[in-house]
């Protein structure tokens, strides 16, 4: 009986420490000469990426490992591997992440290493590279320490439906100018029309998302979320909160919005690609849907509430190198190929997924002739002269951020006026915050 | 279990769904007739979410966003079934998802069979005790364990193998322990003693005497644990990296761009209604032995 | 485990005759401990994977888990001890106690499912033809992958033109945006998940109903029983241990509803209307880094999930009878 037991027993220890030992025998991704590099991404991107590793690997001589993901998991996975000390030795950083990485360790220092390599860092946009540059104190600011590259840059424009305003006989609006706010609002309304006579409204200004929209409309009245140096929420300001009763206006008062609900969801994107929507934001990852579709577009600046210029956010992704690599120089070396390599910037541009993060190429494929849209400069412009980053990019954290969003509906439905709405829920995000700064003073003063 | 004083039955009566209201229970055409009606508009709601997945399957990508939508696409890219092979590591995807599903659930059901039996035939002392401790692993959030597990199973280097997937399973399925306890109740201790008397083993006493009388709920939960762990992919996302190495439901999360615009949606519907098809198998070929065979030696009922 | 004297005393009798020495019977208190003792030795061999199973790979965790709820861990640094500081916190986050009511409210969809798939499990008992067909259709939700349910539903809960409001339509009636409306996303979401569950529980009880012996059904009708009172006196009560076992199950995993929130409504819904507790935790713990926090979370609902089935246990054994 016992012996049975301990028979049974020992084999399965045998059992488990057999399968564990065959299973050491690969280590990860880091040992001789191997590098892994984990993103996520469509086709497009892996086989641009590819094409960039294969030649980094005929130059180094240096293996990449490729690991796809999950767009959904990523910051699951990234942070699972962070505690198992399993992180892969390039992968894609979000703006909000980047000074929790560099706080823990997660992020290496690539200041000396890009340097050395001796890439152009004046051939790439700005704003892109100062994105993943961290002083101490502040991110984004130029003095800083570079810990990663920019996977891209994702300027958020402003499109129109040419073919609408054509049949609609509404003068097209000027590519360089913005219109201001009621001269938007005034051609929304001619445009919100029933075309087909049956009763019912098929055809709108717009449709706007207030999570992807608001910040232009703030921007350009003079408000802002944050102060400067991002330790005071500035959302209760008169500017701020006339921008978002505007915007809210658009549905409830002016009604040239298919319902404020429908704007949440997908909806509003497929009216818009069924031509159903006279004005709608585009960003260089629709470029390629869009251009299938069945009417003409372009590109214009956003429209401007107040005196403060047009504003739009931009976007970005970075690639950065784990703090923990065995193989820092070719790590880094792997990130500026991906990030500057020409060959695989002009994949990605062919496939209309992304601006190009070389200037000059940049600006050549702007001023190409069959240019689709035809206005694509405008890409530019925002990134180089108006263009802003996105208000929790630079914070440490975006609990802060997320708080404005949760409760808007009501004001969207037109229940609550937006001053009303902005004094609430100001300290509430004033607090969150508050709390952010000291975890990122904790994890600092820790590190 | 509750049981009326069971009456008197000379032998064991198999009942299978065609003697079933046979003799004095005459059932009404009419009612019949009428289920039959509301069976099938109800059967119609449980596959219209699934039609959408294989008609998607075949639209193209802006007809997938069509306004008003296409119920049927004018042009079937039945391509989208056979590209699917080629533009995302599905094969092995299938692969993999039949080693894991299938060496966890049969290694699996044996090991919660034998415990089951244990739990609720069996003297044990505070078996009660281990039973509701083993409950509670079920309890905390993944999310909590996920990570710690993680640590712990790539200080051993099992990161990027199928490993972690499969071998805490193996030593059993709570969910599965707990419905076969709940079926090994109404089986009457006598049973169990009069064996014993016989001189049985307790091996034998499982194997020869409680297995095909709980078959039908061994059955059920075999079914229910294949297709949970085909269907799951937050562990998999985790420990898997290279292609060669994910499960299916992994090749298929891992063609959601972040893009709405950019989704290959029907590439995933495609990918996901293929997926389906290993478990339909397995449930058509399980279903049978829960519901027709219910054979037991006459003393359950 | 009661056993009664008379199961004991009827032995002998299925064993035949009496034979004096050569009877395995135990006739000392002695001889019946030292069986047991073989019975417990085999018992705990038979329970054992389970056990170790757990104690290597969920005690651990948990243990950890415990721990990491007392600090304030970001996930990828150092851990910091804080007390009960993340608890404290959780007693004033109203957004937690939002995802606890939403989590509740979700639990609504048990009993309606459940009473869905008893009637359904009846109905598939008689004879009706494509019996077979409507089992494998009704099942087929179950197997489907929750990831690509969880999209399809999306869109057929789309507010113009989505299945759901267009069947509506047929009816006249205006469907309203079923996920972006405060009122409705939890029922949206509970219809869903009552969908994706009814042809599991609907097979387990119509396994449980073929076992009652149709001769108990003829004796109630033979006594004038309407149809009623033969499913309230005879057929609820034999599929208890199937209801039992679908409540238990059904409210430990609708605690962990986390995929379909994720899917469905990737912002915690309207005004975090459907935001489910492991959904913010998952929030938590990922987005913002709060790992330690999140952890509190967990730690939390994984008692109260506790506290809920234990309850259950008592209630079940106090109102079971059996006789053996």
């Amino acid at each position: 009986m016992k012996k049975s037991r301990l028979v049974i027993g020992a084999t399965c220890a045998a059992m488990v420490g057999a399968l564990a030992l065959t299973a050491c025998s690969g280590e990860d991704g880091g040992g001789d000469g191997q590098i892994t590099f984990m993103f996520r991404g469509g086709p497009d991107e892996k086989a641009a990426y590819q094409a960039a590793i294969d030649r980094f690997t005929e130059e180094t001589g240096v293996g990449v490992e490729v690991i796809v993901t999950d767009a959904d998991q990523y910051a699951t996975k990234l942070q699972a591997a962070v505690a198992g000390n399993n992180v892969p030795d390039v992968f894609y950083i979000e703006q909000a992440n980047l000074q929790s990485y560099v706080a823990s360790g997660v992020l290496m220092d690539i200041t000396d290493q890009v340097d050395e390599l001796g890439v152009d860092l004046d051939n790439i946009w700005q704003y892109g590279v100062d994105s993943y540059r961290f002083d101490g104190e502040l991110q984004g600011t130029p003095e800083g320490r570079l810990y990663g590259l920019p996977k891209d840059v994702g300027p958020f424009a402003f499109g129109y439906n040419k073919t609408m305003f054509e049949a609609a006989g509404i003068p097209l609006p000027d590519p360089d100018v913005p219109l201001t706010w009621e001269q938007y609002v005034d051609i929304c309304t001619r445009l919100t029309q029933d075309t087909d006579g049956d009763g019912a409204i098929d055809q709108w200004g717009t449709g706007p998302n207030v999570t992807w929209n608001l910040q232009s409309l703030v921007w350009s009245n003079g408000g802002d979320f944050v102060n400067e140096d991002r330790t005071q929420v500035t959302v209760d300001t008169p500017e701020f909160a006339e921008a978002l009763q505007e915007f809210a206006d658009l549905t409830t008062v002016d009604g040239v919005t298919p319902s404020a609900g429908d704007a949440a969801t997908l909806d509003t994107y497929q009216r818009w690609m069924a031509g159903e929507i006279g004005f709608f934001p585009v960003g260089p990852w629709d470029v390629s849907v869009y251009n299938e579709l069945d009417f003409d577009y372009d590109l214009i600046p956003w429209p401007t509430l107040g005196d403060g210029g047009a504003g739009a956010w931009i976007g970005s992704l970075g690639i950065g190198v784990s703090g923990t690599t065995d193989l820092p120089d070719a790590a880094v070396e792997l990130v500026t190929y991906l990030s500057a390599d020409t060959e695989a910037q002009q994949t990605l541009v062919d496939a209309n997924i992304q601006v190009p993060n070389l200037i000059d190429m940049a600006e050549e494929w702007a001023a190409a002739p069959d240019a689709q849209p035809a206005n694509r400069k405008e890409f530019l412009d925002i990134v180089q002269d108006y263009g802003r980053a996105m208000p929790a990019a630079y914070t440490y954290g975006a609990a802060w951020y997320d708080e404005l969003w949760t409760n808007i509906q009501p004001v969207l439905d037109g229940e609550q006026t937006a001053a009303d709405y902005l004094a609430e829920v100001q300290p509430r995000m004033q607090a969150l915050l508050d709390e952010s700064i000291v975890n990122a003073e904790q994890a600092f003063a820790g590190s | 279990m509750t049981v009326i004083p069971t009456l008197p039955r000379t032998r064991p009566v198999a009942r299978t769904a065609s003697t079933s209201g046979s003799g004095a229970r005459r059932e009404s055409r009419a009612v019949n007739i009428v289920l039959l009606v509301v069976l099938s508009v109800f059967a119609v709601a449980m596959l219209a979410p699934l039609l959408w997945m294989f008609t998607t399957a075949v639209k193209t990508k802006p007809e997938v966003f069509a306004l008003p939508p296409v119920l049927w696409p004018s042009d079937p890219q039945w391509d989208t079934f056979a590209r699917m092979w080629t533009e995302a590591p599905i094969l092995s995807g299938f692969k993999n998802s039949i080693i894991v599903a299938a060496s966890v659930t049969v290694v699996g059901s044996v090991t919660s069979s034998i415990a089951a039996f244990a739990l609720a035939k069996m003297r044990l002392p505070a078996k009660n005790v281990i039973f509701l401790g083993l409950l509670t692993g079920l309890m905390i959030p993944y999310p909590t364990i996920m990570i710690p597990q993680f640590v712990m199973f790539s200080r051993i280097g099992w990161v990027d193998t199928l490993l972690p997937l499969i071998v805490p399973l193996l030593f059993g399925n709570i969910i599965m322990i707990f419905f076969l306890r709940q079926y090994l109740q109404t089986v009457p201790d006598s049973l169990i003693e009069a064996a014993k008397i016989d001189g049985a083993s307790y091996l034998t006493v499982f194997g020869r005497m409680i297995v095909p009388m709980i078959r039908p709920a061994i059955a059920a939960q075999f079914i229910l644990w294949f297709m949970t762990v085909w269907n799951d992919y937050l562990a998999p996302t985790l420990y898997l990296n290279s292609p060669g190495k994910q499960t299916l439901q992994v090749v298929i999360a891992n063609l959601n761009v972040e893009y709405a615009t950019q989704r290959d949606y029907p590439l995933i519907m495609a990918a996901s209604f293929v997926a389906l098809l290993p478990i339909l198998v397995v449930f058509l070929v399980f279903q049978r032995q829960i519901i027709e065979s219910v054979a037991l030696t006459g003393t359950k009922g | 485990m009661s056993r009664s004297a008379a199961s004991e005393a009827a032995l002998p009798a299925a064993s035949g005759a009496h034979p004096p020495d050569t009877c395995p019977l135990p006739r000392t208190a002695r001889q019946r401990r030292a069986l047991h003792r073989t019975e417990h030795r085999w018992a705990l061999l038979f329970v054992a994977p389970p056990v170790l199973g757990y104690l290597l790979f969920t005690l651990y965790p948990v243990l950890f888990a415990g721990y990491a709820s007392m600090t304030s861990w970001n996930g990828l640094g150092p851990m910091r001890f804080t007390g009960l500081d993340n608890y404290t916190r959780l007693l004033g986050d109203e957004y937690f106690h939002q995802s606890l009511f939403n989590t509740a409210f979700y639990m609504i969809g048990i009993p309606i499912g459940l009473a869905l798939a008893l009637l359904l499990a009846i109905a598939l008992d008689r004879r009706i033809p494509g019996r077979t067909a409507f089992r494998t259709i009704y099942y087929v939700p179950v197997i489907s992958s929750l990831a690509a349910i969880a999209i399809v539903w999306q869109f057929a809960y789309n507010g113009d033109f989505g299945l759901v409001n267009q069947v509506l339509a047929w009816f006249g009636v205006d469907g309203p945006n079923w996920l972006q409306d405060t009122t409705t996303v939890k029922p949206a979401i509970i219809l869903m998940m009552v969908w994706k569950g009814l042809g599991y529980s609907m097979l387990l009880y119509l396994a449980a109903i073929q076992s009652v012996p149709a001769s108990l059904h003829e004796a109630a009708a033979l006594d004038g029983a309407g149809w009623w009172q033969r499913l309230r006196n005879i057929t609820l009560p034999m599929v208890r241990p199937v209801t039992f076992f679908l409540v238990v199950t059904n409210v430990i995993g609708g605690a962990q509803l986390f995929t379909e929130i994720n899917i469905m409504t990737p912002t915690g819904g309207p005004e975090f209307s459907s935001a489910s507790v492991v959904w913010y935790i998952w929030r938590q713990a990922f987005r913002y880094q709060q790992m330690g926090y999140a952890t509190a979370m967990a730690i939390v609902l994984g008692v109260l999930v506790l506290i809920i089935t234990l309850i259950q246990f008592r209630l079940n054994r106090r109102n079971s009878f059996s006789i053996d």
